[in-house]
């Protein structure tokens, strides 16, 4: 299967429970934007399809603009939400082929079902996406820690944007 | 040892051949507190036969019961901080710490990320420090062999029994 | 973290500290008697916050930082980085640019792999192999050390380019060097294939079967040792890859023995490609100009390091520093099958197992406790590692 019918095939696979659908042509890249209820469906047709593997999840964070800023400065796919956000990459590979399903959740509501029950391998995606972002997994075999110290406070997120620690950020003088 | 009291001049020659044991064959232990790797494959590559640390006496080993010297790479991490203080807690006296590479000089690299303390000498006090990204086989072994010339010197602190039949009388 | 304590379960916690590797990560290992029945994983100790860190470094200085993530396949990090950010700017660096990053690749994956081998050899108790691949691995160390001015840490790769250029009298050194080592991995691979006290502890142990790996996620020589067809290098070709082919090796043994033949098979076909590399070297410029502020924009870089795929979520908001990187290293998704391939062999073969997928803990993230009932019992990676040697004596 070339890479170009790979996408194919994943973009009629997923053509069920898409939002919406960005192809990317030259790079073999289709990103398939999902609401959060839709992603335990759309991955299972592709792991029933065998298309592809699971090769990261990754989590951006979109914290609401600040007044008085500049909001514009981000923002290529996705136009800002008023409310903070994470948004969350399930990134598959099939060949050269590239699939990327976003969802995005409030942090309100930080919420996604596990695929761990599909696709065993997510298990330390998912509890690095937990840790990270603070996004809650539902039904994630394991929840403990994986990267954080044991001595590490709850409820902080080292990679949402509003997390300042230590000097990493500048103008922080902490 | 606290019972044990010899005549002062047996207690010296006692000492002499203590740290003559100690110079010709220090034992070492080697802690990756938060490094890249780079460093460590260094230390290890000085036990192969190219570098071949063996033949002046010094031993890489498991435990840090049976250490004389510990030898620290990488920036300390939060995880890894309370780690490398038990590890240097369970090493018997006298003990000497190494510091290897620029992250554990300073915290390199990674100074000021979120899960890093910073250099080692903020949690032990080090001994030799051994600078580069990551140093030479041939730095690492030179580092080595000043701490053991500084022990024949007397310049670094091996605390001797005599020492501490003393403080443990006043 | 949380233990299963049962009186006739005794959980074996492997790490942080180990002395004969180089990095701390921590492993439980439930057994029952002899046999293993469950195994998880902790990591983090030498997690450094380095995506965050890299939120607050320019794009120059984030070659240097992401470049660190790893001593070994440091150069696999850089080049996942630069090529990713050249593709958001709208630039490709020139093709003896290209054509020298991917010379670094593999001398790179000829030190990773010489390196693993000894590393495996002497959790097998192998140690006149680990002493003698490690003597042969200085020949390509010099050889990087002659490009590139440094043993470990390259930085062969600036944003549009590369820094060093190889000349006639480089390249004839690393001819040789790859002579001397082509004819010792001719060696290696007699000894793995046919030393009978090693395939005892090689043959058969830790079988992964094609579905299981395919199931778990694994990447690299270890998915390929189970005939996955799965190489960044031959499925997305990258910097030089396109016009310089690498062959895809796979082995359908799916045991550590074909974990230890793909990957002294790979090393012919690293010395094959920098050979007509070398022969076919590109003329022209090193660099090109690459804007101090990169367009907005995100990318997906996918390379394939000694160890598997690597892969880089890299999102820029126009400035001068990225939005976000996000680096998943091969290591991650090869743990997964440590831990369920685990199930079901004698604790004695962990050491093993666990070299055999060639962990890399700084990539992501061990002494080792007994729990008998109530009394635990610390035991080192040493003590395991001699138990297994002992086990098979
Ligand atoms: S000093 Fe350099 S080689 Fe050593 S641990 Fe730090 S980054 Fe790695």
């Amino acid at each position: 299967m070339s890479s170009q019918t790979a996408l194919q095939t994943a973009e009629e696979l997923l053509k069920p429970y898409a939002m919406e659908m960005i192809k990317q042509e030259e790079d073999f890249r289709l990103d398939v934007l999902l609401s959060p209820d839709q992603l335990h469906e759309a991955v299972k047709a592709l792991h029933d399809a065998r298309w592809g593997y699971l090769s990261a999840i990754a989590g951006v964070d979109h914290p609401a603009p600040v007044i008085g800023e500049d909001a514009n400065a981000s923002g290529t796919v996705q136009e800002k939400g008023k409310e903070s956000q994470v948004e969350v990459l399930y990134v598959f590979c099939q060949g050269a082929a590239v699939l990327v399903l976003r969802l995005k959740v409030p942090y309100t509501h930080a919420e996604l079902p596990t695929v761990c029950d599909l696709i065993p391998s997510a298990t330390l995606y998912e509890r690095e996406l937990m840790e990270m972002f603070g996004v809650e997994i539902h039904g994630t075999p394991v929840k403990d820690r994986l990267l954080l110290p044991d001595e590490w406070p709850e409820g902080v997120y080292p990679l949402r944007k509003a997390t300042i620690i230590g000097t990493t950020r500048s103008g922080s003088e902490e | 040892m606290t019972n044990l009291k010899l005549d002062s001049n047996w207690q010296r020659i006692l000492d002499k051949i203590r740290t003559w044991a100690r110079v010709n064959s220090p034992w070492a232990i080697h802690f990756n507190s938060g490094s890249c790797n780079g460093c460590d494959i260094e230390i290890l590559a000085t036990l192969t036969p190219r570098y071949d640390v063996e033949r002046f006496g010094i031993k890489l080993q498991g435990s840090p019961r049976h250490a004389d010297v510990l030898i620290c790479t990488g920036p300390v991490t939060l995880q890894a901080r309370d780690r490398l203080i038990r590890i240097y807690e369970q090493m018997p006296e006298p003990k000497f710490v190494i510091a290897v590479g620029s992250c554990g000089l300073s915290g390199g690299v990674f100074h000021g990320c979120y899960n890093v303390v910073g250099s080692i000498d903020e949690v032990l006090p080090v001994n030799v420090y051994i600078p580069g990204c990551p140093p030479r086989p041939e730095a690492i072994i030179y580092g080595v062999v000043q701490l053991l010339n500084s022990l024949k010197s007397g310049v670094s602190k091996v605390g001797t029994v005599a020492e501490l039949v003393e403080k443990q009388e006043a | 973290m949380e233990t299963r304590k049962s009186s006739e379960k005794f959980v074996v916690p492997i790490g942080p500290q180990h002395p004969a590797l180089k990095e701390p990560g921590h492993f439980e290992f439930t057994v029952d008697g002899e046999i293993v029945t469950g195994a998880s994983v902790r990591l983090g100790y030498v997690h450094r916050g380095i995506e965050k860190g890299a939120e607050d470094r320019t794009w120059t200085q984030n070659i240097y930082l992401l470049e660190r993530i790893c001593g070994i396949c440091s150069h696999v990090h850089a080049t996942a980085y630069v090529l990713g950010v050249e593709k958001l700017a709208g630039v490709s660096a020139p093709p003896r640019a290209q054509a020298i990053r991917t010379v670094t690749a593999e001398l790179e994956r000829i030190h990773s792999h010489l390196l693993w081998l000894g590393v495996a050899a002497h959790e097998g108790g192998f140690d006149t192999l680990f002493m003698y691949s490690w003597r042969d691995r200085e020949t390509v160390m010099d050889l990087l050390e002659l490009i590139s001015g440094n043993r470990v840490h390259y930085s062969t790769n600036v944003l549009g380019g590369v820094k060093y250029d190889l000349d006639t009298e480089k390249m004839d050194a690393i001819r040789r060097g790859l002579d001397f080592l082509e004819e010792r991995t001719h060696h290696y691979m007699k000894v793995v294939t046919t030393d009978e006290t090693f395939l005892a502890r090689t043959r058969g142990v830790g079988l992964m079967t094609r579905e299981q790996a395919e199931a778990l996620g694994a990447v690299g020589p270890t998915a390929r040792a189970s005939s996955v067809r799965r190489d960044i290098r031959i499925d997305a070709p990258y910097a030089a890859y396109p016009d310089f082919p690498v062959k895809l090796i796979t082995d359908d043994g799916g045991d550590l023995l074909a974990r230890f033949v793909v990957r002294l098979k790979e090393l012919f076909e690293s010395y094959r490609v920098i050979r007509a590399i070398l022969d076919q070297m590109p003329e022209g410029e090193l660099t090109t100009r690459v804007p101090r502020r990169i367009p907005a924009g995100e990318v997906i870089s996918r390379v394939e390091a000694p160890r598997g795929e690597l892969f880089y979520y890299i999102k820029s908001n126009g400035g001068e520093k990225p939005e976000r990187i996000k680096v998943r290293t091969p290591s991650l998704c090869n743990w997964g099958t440590v831990v369920s391939v685990a199930v079901g062999h004698k604790l004695a073969d962990m050491p093993m197992l666990l070299a055999g997928i060639d962990p890399c803990f700084s990539c992501n993230d061990r002494m080792v406790r007994i729990n008998r009932g109530q009394g635990a019992q610390f035991w080192s990676w040493e003590n395991l590692r001699q138990y297994g040697i002992e086990y098979y004596r």
